[in-house]
């Protein structure tokens, strides 16, 4: 399927539903079995699929409600990551996690999720995943001399995972990494694992930047100045911000330093239940139109939507589709 | 039968002993006394609960012996029951005739009227009429503090309010301007620093907080104060009024805010993850709640019937002209448009005091049906609820303070990702506390106070992003408050 011009997409995560929270809590209190867990997962994923189709959005993810949360899917995963399993009763808490070795070289697993996508959906496909620098904030380092050399290593581990997922036929693939905002200090070291990671990765990649959405409300705040000019030797081909809730100013970034990426354009705010108009959405889009070419304009919500309602995220990315259409059709295409 | 001895508490008055042991030796032996001479029901008796109780509160709005029947969820009366006793009240010359009133009124068939007048039937707490008292009590608060010729302050159980400790503030400020310290170093200072003050009282506290912010900014060489915005939040203009003239020399950065405690957001959306610093004295324990009891596994929920004993009925009437056929609407008249509505001046203020006086609470059990969810606060799940009671002894009565789940949930959107809110009130900090001592409603001079559950609050938060924290409240020796304070989540 050929991508229109202004391609809408999600970050990765859909709405989880409350009964599917009950359901993983209940199976870490062993009162579930996984074969259940499972059967639920591919449910609503395939639900989530179907509603990202039926709202219009071309390139689609499966929802990621399998996932815990953006840590512990991975954490568990990689060969060399000690994860104490009894660590936590609800299910969206972090386990505790610790790297005593070197990291292993084995698969994560990630595929996996190609395959479901492509066999359930003929849209583009997109699979996320969260970038070395946040991985490195949360699991305790008991090995590597410091985070960087960490973060590398990291980032090793995912480049073998992107590599295998672009081989099989995804069409984008997404690093997410909320705790830029946070400690900007870290931002050369971080890039270089960043780069470490789409070594060879013959896919669009897009490397996600917000300012955090645990529990739907954000983890840090400030301004997208941190990024430049450092960011520019990220190796990917898009930045993806989150524009919806903070404003649009930082746009202007992308031309103070003639950023060559392409723009993932936040323009549905996850934390608020208020559902934007379209009329809204092709604003931001045109103010943004006058910075960045359409070319390299992607329309996506702020963050992940998995605090959002059903009803809501998908009443959402509706607006968000009718928005970017009618700026599509003043563009003529 | 079971004897809850509910007032775990050592004595601190030394060596001089309390007659608490001797009541309660005098409780159980009437009670054998009532089986064996027949007046408590043998079929009744083997499943009737004794609560032993001690009522800090001098004035509350139970008797000094009471009857709780149960019912199933369509009202229809069950066979367990329980009589609760009140050890403070009770009196030991009393006391056996009381007990025998008690075991007659367990009967399912019996009659407990006893020449009250009610003022409306049973209800959960909830929307019991005591919230409509409570909120006249704080719209004519000066009329009541000029009869009682105190402020509201001073009739408190502590005699003061712990929101104006002076070394409590500055521990306050410092911690406030550190902070703000750490944000400008990490080059994340907002251009404006909002703060949120709810529940204001005459200003006290947000003067003090100010002055003394102003001062430490000077003294650090700082310039804080300048990007300073301090909402006043509450829901009484009168009382805002009096705040924002009580704070005049910081007039251009004060914000007053009419708002409902109850969805601070609803009027503060603009401020959404904004406000560095909220802060509450005193507020959630004057907030609805509901109590629920858990008994032989079953879910029950309190439900209060409030009543004007037939000796004060006959006071009333004595000293006021209104009888019992007028009770009922002078009763209304008073809870719509406050005293004057009944009699002008100080008359009508002396009627409301004395309504007060006298107003006491029946209460009543209701088994829950399972599928009733009218108890589970705005904003929370039945799951919630079950996680609490999964945590909390097989035995247990507690609150659903959900006033101040609401509130707390409602205020947490306007917190900015650093920004933390800083709660002083009286809590109970865990489930197990509620088996240890009374908990409220305690009736307060005008008003009514009751502990808040900090274990549900800890709930709430933890749904949101936030651990909840609590600490004692360590500037005035023997306080009860504690400084209920929030984290976020990792």
């Amino acid at each position: 399927m050929k991508l229109p011009i202004l391609p809408t997409t999600v970050i990765g995560s859909y709405s989880m539903p409350e009964w599917l929270e009950r359901a993983k809590n209940d199976y870490l209190a062993r009162k579930l079995s996984k074969r259940d867990l499972d059967d639920m997962h591919d449910a609503v994923r395939k639900a989530a699929i179907k509603d990202q189709e039926s709202a219009g959005i071309d390139i689609v993810t499966d929802g990621e409600l399998q996932r815990y949360n953006m840590i512990d899917y991975f954490t568990e995963r990689i060969p060399g990551v000690q994860v104490d399993l009894g660590s936590k009763r609800f299910y969206y808490d972090f386990y505790d996690t610790e790297v005593r070795n070197k990291l292993g070289t084995g698969s994560l697993g990630l595929n996996d999720e190609v395959k479901f996508l492509k066999k359930y959906t003929d849209h583009p496909t997109k699979i996320s995943v969260s970038g070395p620098h946040t991985l490195v904030k949360r699991i305790r380092n008991s090995f590597y001399k410091d985070e960087a050399e960490f973060a590398v290593d990291l980032g090793k581990a995912l480049n073998r995972e992107l590599k295998e997922m672009a081989r099989n036929g995804v069409t984008e693939l997404q690093i997410d990494e909320p705790y830029y905002s946070g400690f900007p200090e870290d931002l050369p070291w971080a890039v270089k694992a960043i780069n470490a990671a789409t070594e060879g990765v013959d896919a669009h990649v897009t490397l996600h930047i917000c300012y955090g959405n645990r529990y739907g409300k954000p983890s840090f705040e400030g301004s997208y100045k941190y990024l430049f000019p450092t960011i520019l030797d990220a190796k990917v081909h898009a930045l993806s911000l989150e524009f919806a809730r903070r404003g649009e100013e930082d746009i202007q970034l992308f031309k103070e330093f003639k950023a060559p990426f392409t723009l993932g354009l936040g323009v549905i705010d996850v934390k608020t239940q208020d559902i934007e108009s379209p009329a809204l959405v092709a604003d931001r889009i045109r103010r943004a139109l006058e910075v960045v070419p359409a070319e390299r304009l992607v329309i996506n919500p702020d963050c992940g939507c998995v605090h959002l309602p059903r009803d809501v995220a998908f009443a959402k990315l509706t607006a968000m589709v009718e928005g970017t259409r009618m700026v599509r059709s003043e563009l003529g295409k | 039968m079971i004897v809850h001895i509910n007032h775990i508490s050592q004595s601190k008055k030394g060596a001089k002993k309390s007659q608490l042991g001797e009541l309660a030796s005098l409780v159980t032996g009437s009670l054998v006394d009532l089986v064996e001479n027949g007046q408590l029901d043998a079929k009744v008796a083997p499943s009737l609960r004794i609560h032993l109780d001690w009522i800090q509160y001098k004035t509350n709005f139970r008797d000094p012996v009471i009857v709780r029947r149960t019912t199933d969820a369509q009202g229809k009366s069950l066979s367990l029951a329980e009589v609760a006793i009140d050890l403070r009240q009770c009196q030991p010359a009393t006391l056996l005739q009381q007990l025998q009133e008690a075991a007659q009124q367990v009967n399912p068939n019996a009659s407990t009227d006893n020449g009250r007048h009610y003022l409306a039937d049973y209800k959960p707490f909830r929307d019991c009429v005591i919230w409509d008292f409570n909120r006249v009590f704080w719209r004519h608060l000066g009329d009541w503090e000029a009869a009682s010729g105190k402020g509201f302050e001073e009739a408190l159980p502590s005699g003061s309010s712990d929101a104006n400790r002076p070394d409590a503030v500055k521990e306050s400020v410092v911690e406030f301007w550190e902070l703000l310290k750490d944000l400008e170093t990490k080059n994340q200072l907002p251009a404006e620093i909002p703060i949120l003050e709810i529940g204001v009282g005459a200003g006290t506290r947000a003067a003090a907080f100010i002055d003394l912010f102003q001062e430490y900014d000077a003294e650090k060489g700082t310039t804080y104060y300048d990007r300073l915005q301090f909402i006043l939040g509450d829901y009484s203009p009168d009382t805002l009024a009096r705040a924002c003239a009580s704070l005049g020399r910081h007039k251009s950065h004060i914000i007053p805010a009419p708002l409902d405690a109850l969805n601070p957001f609803k009027t503060l959306s603009q401020y959404r993850f904004k406000v560095l610093y909220v802060h509450l004295t005193n507020v959630y324990d004057n907030l609805p709640f509901d109590d629920l009891i858990r008994r032989d596994g079953k879910l029950y929920l309190a439900e209060v019937r409030p009543y004007i004993s037939a000796a004060s009925v006959d006071q009333l009437q004595a000293d006021f002209g209104i009888g019992r056929a007028e009770l009922p609407a002078a009763t209304a008249k008073l809870l719509d448009g406050g005293p004057h509505a009944v009699f002008p001046g100080e008359k009508g203020v002396a009627f409301w005091r004395a309504l007060w006086g006298c107003f006491k609470l029946e209460e009543r059990l209701r088994a829950l049906d399972d599928r009733e969810e009218s108890h589970v606060p705005p904003g929370l799940t039945w799951a919630h609820l079950q996680d609490l009671l999964d945590e909390a002894p097989e035995d247990v009565r507690f609150h659903i303070s959900r006033g101040a789940a609401e509130s707390f949930a409602n205020t947490l959107p306007l917190l900015h990702p650093r920004g933390y809110l800083q709660v002083q009130d009286i809590f109970v900090e865990d489930m197990d506390e509620y088996r240890k001592g009374f908990k409220g409603p305690g009736k307060l001079d005008g008003s009514l106070v009751v502990w808040v559950n900090g274990a549900l609050l800890r709930a709430v938060g933890a749904r949101a992003g936030y651990d909840v924290h609590f600490r004692p409240f360590a500037y005035r020796p023997g306080s009860k408050t504690t400084v209920m304070y929030t984290t976020q989540k990792p």
